[in-house]
């Protein structure tokens, strides 16, 4: 679900593209760090597969076929840095030259689509990937890649104010849920026919696992899961939710300084405030998990090497 | 394939053709911002930048209808939501929809058909933007269009060997057929990427890639991006203002 510009609110589109330009920078130094430098053909020529694997139908049923979306394949193929990288890369190249997708709100379709999604969908694998439930992990992997970036992508349209009525909602959920496991059954398909010809194609999950990852990717889903209680209650229930998650009138304090000229415009549009209000909370939450993760990882570099010289 | 078609538009030759990358994005980016904010008077700005953007486009020697259906490739999209806003009784919000996109990718194919993409890219590295990031898109964009038609040949000889299969059985048998050609297709994509990644290197690649034009901000760049950026911060403060 690729947002075109002018479907999200200013507020929206900005918060989130401030979000994501210093997470894909911290990816991209991330991934070339992983994957050195000189390896950077294959990540491209990477995207330009998942591209390409878009014209390969799957039948599912009567005259329906579907098509593999890749961000968990990309995931367990090359870790998932380089696979945000190499998302973020496609997203970019849609907005571009095929007009899929805005160039102000690409930093919300990177954050739901080649951060939250390629993160949620590579947790399960991490978690499950070395043990008997690696089939199971592989199909949840892909079945929660979309469906994050599905529900943060709906409920980020909602906090802007476009209006869906609950029949619409209910439907396109329920056909997020369909091409979900759609994307699961297809991911786990391909995962199969790759280890049968070289099993190197997958990387095995490391065993020393990266608490910044584990507490990205959990946030993701929580994310994603506030986002279904955001689209499922109507509009109004907006505020309510979180009135009740308490957050409002902290962010609302928040708000105030760096953002004054939306709490101006709040005058005329009330939604605004309330609705910034909300993705602001939501967003805090987001950064400080991802400060205090880097935070954790740093501190334990530094005790290792403090180990290492003693 | 609709690609090709942008490529060759962004080949011509013109005053806007010429102009700095940097510029031009920067001025894309102000309209996007005009457009991205305006709400109550949108009709107005929206005029202006439609006659402007004509204007664009008729002195670069873009064609103008191919321009025109190019950015409706947005409209399969907002004019579902733009429905169901109308619908739910707000038909205010359905012609934003529609206007705000429409618009904004208009813009973003004016800045692609006079920009080629590896001088977009190069312009956005003197910004900053990650350099990995730029390379990685570079090279997709390379190969999209090989690997494309690798993934076609095998689509069409997917069909000739599982064409008489009929019911639930050619169902499970083209999913797992299909399983299977995006997984050579994966093979074959990594097998390239190692023979282009060794090719480079004996060439002597060292991480980067060497630009063969550099890149010239001339005072002709300096005064259209001034100039662009006060027309349409203008447009929107005036529009927004009364």
């Amino acid at each position: 679900m690729h947002i075109p510009d002018g479907f999200l609110s200013p507020g929206v589109w900005g918060t989130l593209d401030v979000i994501a330009i210093p997470a894909i920078g911290t990816l991209a130094r991330r991934a070339q760090r992983e994957f050195d430098e000189h390896k950077v053909p294959l990540l491209g020529v990477m995207g330009a597969f998942v591209f390409a694997a878009q014209m390969i139908n799957f039948p599912v049923g009567i005259g329906t076929t579907g098509h593999l979306v890749g961000g968990a394949l990309l995931a367990y193929a090359l870790g998932p840095a380089a696979a945000a990288i190499v998302m973020t890369a496609i997203l970019a190249t849609q907005a571009l030259i095929f007009q899929d997708g805005g160039i102000l709100a690409l930093g919300a379709n990177v954050l739901n689509m080649a951060i939250a999604g390629v993160l949620a969908g590579y947790l399960p694998f991490q978690v499950w990937g070395r043990g008997p439930h690696r089939k199971a992990a592989i199909f949840l992997g892909g079945f929660l890649s979309l469906m994050v970036s599905a529900v943060l992508a709906l409920s980020e349209l909602t906090v802007s104010g476009v209006r869906m009525p609950p029949a619409v909602l209910g439907v396109s959920l329920s056909l997020f849920v369909v091409s979900a496991v759609l994307e699961g059954a297809i991911t786990l398909a391909v995962v199969q026919a790759l280890e049968a010809i070289n099993p190197g194609f997958i990387r095995q999950p490391r065993a020393e696992r990266s608490l910044a990852i584990w507490v990205l990717a959990g946030v993701s889903i929580f994310l994603s899961a506030c986002g279904i209680a955001l689209a499922a209650s109507n509009p109004d229930g907006i505020e309510r939710l979180i009135e009740n998650a308490g957050i409002a009138s902290h962010t609302q304090k928040l708000m105030v300084t760096p953002l004054s000229n939306y709490k101006l415009a709040s005058a005329h549009y009330p939604w605004l405030g309330q609705a910034l209000a909300g993705l602001a909370g939501l967003l805090v939450v987001y950064a400080l998990c991802a400060f205090i993760g880097r935070a954790i990882r740093r501190s334990r570099r530094i005790a290792s090497v403090a180990e290492g010289s003693a | 394939m609709h690609h090709v078609r942008i490529e060759g538009w962004s080949a011509r030759q013109s005053f806007l053709h010429r102009r700095d990358p940097r510029a031009k994005s920067l001025v894309l980016l102000t309209f996007l911002i005009a457009i991205g904010t305006a709400d109550r008077r949108f009709a107005e700005i929206a005029a202006c930048s439609v006659g402007l953007f004509l204007f664009a486009v008729i002195t670069s020697r873009l064609p103008l209808g191919g321009i025109l259906a190019r950015s409706a490739l947005v409209l399969p999209f907002s004019l579902t939501f733009a429905l169901i806003s109308y619908i739910s009784g707000d038909a205010h919000r359905a012609w934003l929809l529609t206007g705000k996109s429409y618009l904004s990718a208009l813009g973003v194919l004016v800045l692609m058909a006079t920009t080629p993409l590896p001088q977009l890219l190069r312009g956005l590295e003197e910004m900053h933007v990650p350099r990995h990031l730029l390379m990685v898109m570079q090279f997709l964009y390379r190969y999209l269009f090989v690997i494309s038609e690798e993934a076609q040949h095998m689509r069409a000889a997917g069909a000739c060997r599982g064409g008489t299969l009929r019911g639930l059985q050619r169902r499970r048998a083209g999913f797992s057929a299909a399983a299977g050609i995006l997984g050579v297709l994966f093979a074959r994509s990594h097998a390239r990427a190692q023979g282009v990644h060794y090719a480079m290197l004996s060439r002597g690649f060292s991480g980067s890639i060497p630009a063969l034009d550099p890149l010239h901000f001339a005072t002709m760049d300096a005064i259209f991006l001034a100039a662009g950026v006060a027309l349409f911060s203008t447009l929107r403060l005036v529009a927004g203002a009364a």
